[in-house]
């Protein structure tokens, strides 16, 4: 007996640790559909068999307060894709120059060039906000779309350099001189040869840099007031304007977490295997 | 040609470091500055004082900066400590290719993905005391409900296990790899020589985790070290500054009280601290090697 649970433990664990992750997604959704009595009533699970599900909060969302979303919604688009591609252009080209050419100043060379870029991702926010704000008052930034987009280009680069790395060192380096060879410059050859081999790579950066952007709280806590306020800002200010509406909160973060949970969705393994490559070195 | 070579290597680098030196070495001077003068905005008259360390002896006299220092430090031992034993249970139950376990990655891969503010909310809810599942289903246990939130003692870790929630994953992820990658001969070796499941793990995965352990322990103990937007949403900081990080304290004088000063010493305290952390951890995991 004792043996058999034993042997039962991994599947327990694996089934515990499942609803633990499952679950709070599950109600967030299930507290969406509920109307505000049925929160205040204490926990309800099921719909239909334990409350009558409510589309208010959907409502809401969608004609009630739909241009205080709309407004959030919108500059979070634009501002995220516009700063993710930037990051992966500035970011890929640079990772090729540090996986192709040797650099030199000083005692410094490549390796530890890439490493002062990574570093970059573990200075803490508060360090270097206040005068990125000063900064942006001066040059009238603050607010603004291309202020946030500036700010999550520097944010994504590190780490757009250090994953593209990998797959330049893995991109064959014959063809790109057979092609200079042919009289192409070195900006064509990347662009034309190199990219398209590292297609892959690019595809991971892109969508993982994605999603940092879209989560990102604290920057644009600080750089934002009103209207380049982004989504995660809607969301955070949300206890204080109305008291605590967990309906509308609810529909309101399942909206703002339906991009990342696509994206997870869709690059599953490529996920597993490019972030991991990074994490071993 | 050898012209061409040399600016199309300078040119592909160029943006990207005059950026990364826009938004790091330009502000950290800046902030260094900051943190030994005098600098308000709150003031009427926004005027640049030199102070000298005033700031720094001020702040290891301030209650409220070594609590939240005392804070950190708990988020960053309990939790990343947390955070690597469960990462490390869940990816040596999944490493085998079987279809169960490739499921089970991509689910368990999503929390790391989703939006910390929106998640907090999520467990706001679960945790709440009279109308959240958590308490309920703990006492269709007949385990008595805890104050997640309301309780000074119980609030810290709360917020510790939301963080924990999203990022084992990561954890779990990096270790897998790194069980992935080690070779199949090694465990036939000890499969001929009788070794029991517990002894192939403590005497072979283990120690060729080791390096892979400490990169993963340092990276979660450098972003937790810096945790903010989880506590923003689920306490405030609260009960009373119960939950309180350094940054949530630095925003607080900073950003609210417009102490610029002030809040640039305690920003460059963390730096340090950070700093000093990382460079502890790199050189132990290169004596490892």
């Amino acid at each position: 007996m004792t043996k058999r649970i034993i042997r039962m433990l991994p599947y327990i664990v694996l089934i515990i640790w499942f609803l633990i992750v499952v679950f709070p997604l599950f109600w967030t959704v299930v507290t969406s559909f509920k109307s505000p009595i049925d929160v205040f009533r204490g926990p309800k699970y099921m719909p239909f068999i334990d409350f009558k599900p409510s589309l208010k909060a959907w409502n809401n969302m969608f004609v009630r307060d739909r241009q205080q979303i709309l407004v959030p919604l919108i500059n979070s688009i634009i501002i995220v894709s516009t700063s993710t591609f930037l990051a992966v252009a500035i970011g890929a080209m640079a990772s090729y120059s540090l996986s192709r050419f040797t650099f030199k100043l000083g005692r410094f060379s490549n390796k530890d060039l890439a490493f002062w870029i990574i570093s970059q991702r573990f200075i803490p926010p508060i360090a270097i906000i206040i005068p990125v704000l000063i900064m942006f008052r001066v040059l009238r930034l603050l607010d603004t779309r291309l202020g946030m987009i500036i700010v999550y280009t520097a944010f994504n680069l590190p780490f757009v350099i250090w994953l593209m790395r990998d797959y330049f060192d893995s991109v064959p380096q014959d063809i790109e001189e057979a092609a200079m060879v042919d009289g192409c410059s070195r900006l064509a050859t990347f662009v034309r040869i190199v990219l398209p081999l590292a297609f892959p790579g690019l595809i991971v950066s892109f969508l993982f840099s994605f999603v940092m952007a879209w989560n990102e709280f604290f920057f644009a806590l600080i750089l934002t007031f009103q209207k380049a306020q982004t989504i995660p800002l809607l969301i955070a200010g949300q206890s204080t304007q109305r008291g605590v509406e967990w309906w509308n909160i609810s529909a309101m973060a399942i909206i703002t977490i339906l991009p990342a949970l696509i994206i997870t969705l869709i690059l599953q393994r490529r996920l597993v295997s490019g972030l991991t490559l990074g994490a071993i070195k | 040609m050898f012209l061409r070579h040399i600016k199309a290597k300078h040119l592909f680098l160029l943006p990207a470091v005059l950026i990364l030196l826009s938004f790091s070495i330009f502000p950290l001077i800046a902030s260094l500055v900051l943190s030994f003068s005098s600098f308000s905005l709150a003031q009427v008259e926004q005027r640049l004082t030199f102070v000298g360390l005033a700031n720094y002896t001020k702040l290891f006299t301030d209650a409220r900066f070594l609590f939240s220092l005392k804070n950190t430090f708990m988020y960053v031992f309990l939790g990343a400590g947390l955070q690597y034993v469960l990462g490390l249970f869940l990816a040596m139950l999944i490493y085998e290719e079987t279809i169960a376990n490739r499921a089970y990655r991509v689910i368990f891969l999503i929390p790391m993905m989703l939006t910390p503010v929106a998640i907090s909310y999520t467990w706001r809810m679960m945790f709440h005391e009279t109308y959240g599942p958590v308490n309920h289903i703990l006492s269709l246990l007949g385990i008595p409900g805890v104050p997640w939130l309301s309780s000074i003692k119980v609030a810290l870790l709360s917020v510790m296990l939301v963080d924990a929630w999203q990022w084992t994953p990561f954890v779990m992820l990096a270790l897998l790899a790194g069980r992935m990658s080690i070779s199949r001969e090694y465990y036939d070796a000890a499969g001929v020589d009788g070794a029991s499941k517990l002894q192939t793990f403590a005497y072979i995965t283990f120690p060729i985790l080791i390096p892979v352990s400490l990169t993963v322990i340092l990276i979660r103990s450098i972003e937790i070290a810096k945790i903010v937007d989880i506590i923003y949403v689920m306490t405030g900081g609260g009960p009373g500054i119960s939950t309180e990080s350094l940054t949530m304290y630095g925003y607080i004088t900073g950003l609210k009280r417009f102490n610029l000063g002030y809040a640039s010493a305690l920003a460059y305290t963390l730096l340090v601290i950070i700093m000093v952390f990382g460079f502890l951890f790199l050189r132990l995991r290169g004596r490892l090697e």
